[in-house]
């Protein structure tokens, strides 16, 4: 509810005011019954037409202001329901900026587009109604009951027993509704689930043949639905039908009790309408009210998987230093072990190498020896568990995340581009690149198929680069990365969507670009890395080998083996 | 709640419309069945309802007639008026009797429609879920998920609605518009026209914003999409956007689409926010002009004290039901195409009855291996080895067994499958590796788990082998699923194996797990491998090189590289990933 409270609180007159309008409304609507009181007061006993258009003319000005309270209630109320919900919207996606790669995978990407668009939406619409349905009716009750009091005391005091009667109605029904509605919200889910199952793994049951089972299990999530749902019904059948029996006493009650306060002179024959209008208006807004209450909870667990995401504690902290600029070497390795959060094993253990600047190191390894882990360590997407790893001479932990990336090209392993144009994907790498720029760095990165294109640099990108191939995307990838003008590029088995010309083109173009540069290369293929600087072999988060090929070779049996089952076409331990 | 794709934003004004609504209604009314009964009950109880309905202010006009009569006479003769059972207090109890009567029916018909529609759209639901069945796969892979999904949840559940608030109500507003009217027309002509006037002109408003509402509606749900997208992009994308400092710029990309957003929903809401309102005023202004009216002809005696407010009972009863026609109509219209979307489904082809032949296969052990690029046909041949979908020409046989001629049931009994589209349901964990075999002992699921190399995970989880799995297992990983279902399959110990061993999903560290774990799989078994990376597959019996559908090599990986085709290319570049 804080989160709630904090959002909202820019916003405080406007709520304030909006609720004020709506006040307006309903004010409208118990006024309109008491001046046709009055006009039937005036019918039987002055006998004056001009009274009657007195009031006639008084009601249309009642009319005008109520009207015009709902029309602005309409457009605050909108208005705050889309500033919340933009509010919230940045908040969260802001927040998600600052979270690491393991504070996000806790949420996934699923749920968290969910978060940011569904469950949004849900408070939004909750804060609304709550606003326009719930927060005027004590404004309503209280008006409507002071007016009755107005024409008589003894009215006034059967409206508060009405009042209250509804209400304990409306009280008895919402505690079990909301029990009924939360069950049946959670068999929603699980009906909703029992079907995706059951289309999304009709291959899986079918080849397992339990196509019957499955028939009873969707049976059993239907009628549990359905049994639930009727009880929903009959809830709601049953508080109209109470409503509807309320409504009627006080109509009796009214007549009976009032034909005597009139037969006594306290009140007069129209009084009779307007308290009867009084009683119907309060009956509706507190049942309306309550419909809004019975959802709540609803937003609630939405609130709550926002609260949990603004909440979160991002795992990395930000170091302070802004310019590291130096001498030294690129990165480097200082007894460096990491263990992801949820594992029982390191993932890389006691690593100590340097990239130096002009040189190639490459590093090489079967899969799940942790290669890509080490790119992902010197962009401090994770934090190391052990040792440190500095990125020109200074602990990563120190810089600032942006200093830090600010001097290093990455190519994931993943190529991912952005909608748009190949353009706005290039100068992700350099804002303000030129296009003569932009040419030289696809024809760098292999990627001159580009001006073959209709709109060249101009080119449509699908979400996700979908329209081009895995290669075409990973030269992209490359072109983007080489954009930057950085003391360190780092490849993350970024040539295995490319055939061996290819690959072999580029690496070569590769080095005259960034001569200054260190270059990281991480790859499945000895032919990417076999003129590199330095070749590190790791082998189940270890390094087994660091050296140049010729001498890994002759030292390196892990090496000796992959390059085996490359070089000379396998055999019977190949690739093992 | 979680995940409900097609309903981001629903869409208040989206009305579907049906095409044969006629022949949909005669459908539904047969697939009623023994519950028309019911339908008919309602109907004479809403006819009777809406008779007491339109008695009722009539009556209490003249109980208030009454009282004024009885107090003024009183007056004249200087007493104090009471009301007792000879003065009005017959009446006023005649009069609750009619309207406790008018309550017992409502809640009759409301009782009785409570479960009605609920029952329907239950049988309509158990129909489709033996449909779906007997559908082909093609069915399943032709059809986005959340599409089907919808049908079977939302298209029913507006169903239900529909019938049960919605049918009663149409029934009672028809009845209730018509007697008031009549009863109106009595009291004086002219004032009923000048209700007529404003119900016209509040009417004629409800359509225009109705119009307009779509449009803005659209505008938003335009923005919605933009919205969508970006944030998709930006939490699939989030590492590029951290590696390359783009943080900043996609926040201003983000906000300048929600700021749109947030402009089109609040003009969208205002006018679905204002029509209300707006019909309220029209509304309260026609009352006002019909109180001034009513007034003038109460002074002249026209009306009396109690027709005077019977008559702005009436205006109440029968101008709701008026301005809301409207809307009824559609949501009328809009319920019969959901309810023809569902009859579409359940008319869908089905895939034809099988033949009943079975024979258990031999068990040579053979490691078969399909390589070839995304779209060669790999997932056809697996499609077609376990009857997903029938060959279009020539036979695959099982051992001899043309497999078209054995039933489903017997085919798939010697197969097992893994494949990269790890699927578990909503259980423990247990009884997701005993998917296949129920009946399995714990002991054997535990054997399972360890030569699937689970076994260890699953001791670490807080409940062991009792825990479940939430909807979208996200308490374990991707490549944690994909042990399980190599558990799974340990546990049926099929004949023949047929994996797809893709595993992009998966984080480096059980990538290795997972590939110990189709080794350990793979033992003595007749096995067809869907390789994507070649290392795995150098030792198969017999590689089949796949392009644009045609097996265009096979031999083992010694024959296949030394002829050089397109197989020792595909090794040469290394078509990893």
């Amino acid at each position: 509810m804080k989160t709630i409270f904090r959002f909202l609180k820019p916003y405080g007159k406007l709520c304030v005011f909006t609720v004020l309008v709506m006040i307006l409304d309903v004010a409208g609507g118990l006024f309109v019954p008491r001046l046709t009181a009055d006009m039937i007061n005036i019918g039987v006993e002055s006998r004056d037409l001009s009274y009657m258009f007195e009031k006639g003319a008084a009601m249309l000005v009642v009319t005008l202001i109520a009207g015009a309270g709902a029309l602005a209630g309409s457009w605050l109320c909108a208005d705050l329901s889309a500033k919340l919900g933009r509010d919230m919207r940045n908040a969260l996606y802001e927040k998600s900026l600052e979270l690491s790669e393991h504070d996000f995978e806790q949420f996934g990407t699923g749920s968290m587009i969910t978060r940011t668009l569904n469950d949004i939406n849900i408070i939004q619409q909750s804060v609304v109604w709550c606003i326009q349905m719930v927060l005027p009716v004590p404004a309503a009750c209280i008006m409507g009951i002071v007016m009755a009091f107005a024409i008589d005391t003894v009215m006034g005091f059967l409206l508060i027993g009405i009042t209250a009667l509804i209400i304990a109605l409306a009280i008895l029904v919402t505690r079990r509704a909301s029990e009924i509605f939360g069950l049946l919200q959670r068999l929603l889910d699980r009906m909703n689930v029992v079907l995706r199952e059951n289309l999304t793994g009709v291959r899986v049951i079918r080849a397992f043949r339990k196509e019957k089972e499955e028939e009873k299990r969707m049976r059993k999530t239907f009628e549990d639905y359905a049994r639930t749902s009727v009880s929903a019904n009959l809830l709601f059948a049953g508080l109209e039908s109470a409503a509807l029996f309320v409504i009627n006493i006080c109509i009796v009650a009214i007549l009976w009790i009032g034909g005597n306060r009139i037969g006594a002179g306290f009140m007069e024959i129209g009084d009779i309408t307007a308290l009867t209008e009084y009683s119907i208006l309060i009956l509706f807004y507190i049942i309306m009210a309550q419909m809004v209450i019975i959802l709540l909870p609803r937003s609630r667990v939405c609130l709550g998987r926002i609260e949990e995401v603004l909440g979160k504690e991002p795992e990395i902290k930000d170091g302070t230093m802004e310019h590291v600029v130096g001498n030294a070497d690129a990165v480097c390795f200082d007894h460096v072990s990491f263990r992801f959060p949820d594992a029982d094993e390191n993932a890389l253990t006691d690593l100590n190498f340097v990239c130096r600047k002009g040189e190639t190191t490459a590093v090489i390894g079967g899969t799940g020896s942790g290669k890509s882990t080490i790119a992902k360590l010197i962009l401090r997407f994770h934090d190391v568990t052990k040792g440190t790893i500095s990125v020109n001479g200074v602990d990563v932990r120190h810089q600032t995340q942006r200093a830090l990336r600010e001097r290093i090209a990455y190519v994931p392993q993943k190529a991912w581009l952005f909608s748009g144009s190949i353009g706005d994907n290039l100068h992700d790498g350099d804002e303000n690149a030129s296009g003569e720029k932009m040419r030289h760095v696809l024809s760098v990165a292999q990627a001159d198929f580009v001006s073959s294109l209709a709109n060249g640099l101009d080119a449509h990108v699908a979400q996700g680069g979908t329209n081009y191939s895995g290669g075409q995307k990973q030269r992209l990838s490359i072109a983007r990365a080489l954009m930057k003008d950085a003391d360190l590029y780092i490849f993350d088995d970024s040539f295995s969507a490319l055939d061996f010309k290819t690959d072999a083109a580029l690496r070569q173009a590769l080095r005259s670009e960034v001569r200054d540069a260190a270059v990281l290369i991480i790859a499945q293929r000895i032919n990417t890395i076999l003129n590199a600087d330095q070749i590190i072999v790791l082998d189940e988060g270890k390094i087994a080998g660091i050296g140049k090929h010729d001498e890994l070779l002759k030292t390196c049996q892990v090496y000796r083996e992959i390059a085996d089952s490359q070089m000379k076409g396998g055999g019977s331990n190949a690739g093992k | 709640m979680q995940e409900n794709e097609a309903s981001v934003f629903e869409d208040e004004m989206e009305y579907g419309v049906p095409s044969n609504a006629w022949r949909t209604v005669r459908r539904l009314w047969e697939a009623m069945g023994r519950q028309r009964i019911r339908l008919v009950i309602v109907a004479v109880s809403v006819l009777f309802y809406t008779v007491l309905s339109v008695a009722a202010p009539v009556y209490s006009a003249g109980i208030i007639d009454l009282l004024w009569r009885k107090i003024r006479l009183a007056w004249e003769e200087g007493v104090t008026f009471r009301v007792s059972w000879n003065s009005g207090g017959r009446e006023i109890v005649i009069l609750l009797v009619i309207y406790t009567a008018t309550g017992i029916l409502y809640t009759f018909q409301s009782f009785l429609m409570a479960s009605f529609a609920e029952r329907l759209s239950l049988e309509l639901r158990t129909m489709i879920s033996r449909k779906l069945n007997r559908l082909p796969l093609a069915f399943f892979d032709n059809h986005r998920t959340g599409e089907v999904l919808s049908r079977v949840t939302n298209d029913l559940d507006k169903m239900a609605e529909v019938l049960q608030t919605g049918l009663l109500k149409l029934f009672t507003a028809v009845g209730m518009v018509v007697g008031s009217l009549i009863m109106m027309m009595r009291f004086h002509v002219g004032l009923t026209l000048i209700f007529l006037l404003f119900t016209g002109l509040s009417i004629f408003f409800t359509r225009f914003f109705a119009a307009k509402t779509l449009r803005y509606a659209s505008l938003r749900q335009q923005a919605v999409s933009r919205v969508t997208g970006q944030v998709e992009e930006a939490y699939s994308g989030r590492t590029v956007i951290r590696a390359f400092n783009r943080e900043e710029k996609s926040a201003g990309d983000m906000r300048e689409a929600v700021e749109e957003l947030a402009r089109t929903s609040r003009n969208a809401d205002f006018m679905m926010n204002a029509v209300n309102p707006f019909i309220r005023f029209v509304n309260r202004v026609g009352q006002a002009a019909i109180a001034v009216f009513a007034g003038k002809l109460l002074l002249d005696g026209v009306l009396t004290v109690g027709t005077f407010q019977a008559f702005f009972q009436y205006v109440y009863q029968a101008s709701e039901p008026l301005t809301e026609a409207a809307y009824m109509v559609n949501s009328l219209q809009s319920s019969i195409a959901s309810v023809e979307r569902i009859f579409e489904l359940l008319d869908e082809k089905e895939i034809r009855k099988d033949p009943d032949v079975s024979r258990i296969p031999e068990n040579p052990g053979e490691k078969i291996a399909v390589v070839g690029s995304t779209g060669a046909g790999k997932t056809t041949l697996i499609n077609l080895l376990m009857r997903f979908y029938e060959v279009n020409g020539g036979r695959i046989l099982l051992d001899g067994t043309d497999i078209s001629l054995m039933s489903y049931e017997g085919l798939r009994r010697h197969f097992g499958m893994v494949l990269q589209d790890t699927w578990l349901f909503e259980g423990t964990i247990a009884e997701n590796i005993a998917y296949g075999r129920t009946d399995a002992s714990r002991d054997e699921i535990v054997a399972a788990a360890k030569a699937a190399r689970a076994d260890f995970f699953i001791r670490t989880l807080p409940r062991g082998y009792d825990t479940v799995l939430g909807s979208d297992a996200e308490n374990i990983s991707a490549g944690q699923k994909q042990l399980l279902t190599i558990a799974r399959v340990m546990l049926c110990n099929p004949a023949v194996l047929i994996l797809d061993e893709a595993t992009s999903s998966v984080d480096t560290r059980t990538e290795m797990e997972i590939g110990k774990a189709m080794q350990e799989l793979m033992k003595r078994r007749t096995s067809f491998v869907i390789a994507h990376r070649l290392s795995t597959i150098v030792d198969a019996d017999l590689i089949l090189v796949m392009q644009n559908g045609t097996i265009i090599e096979k031999g083992n990986h010694r024959e296949l590289l030394q002829s050089g085709g397109a197989y020792a290319d595909l090794y040469n570049s290394q078509f990893a990933q």
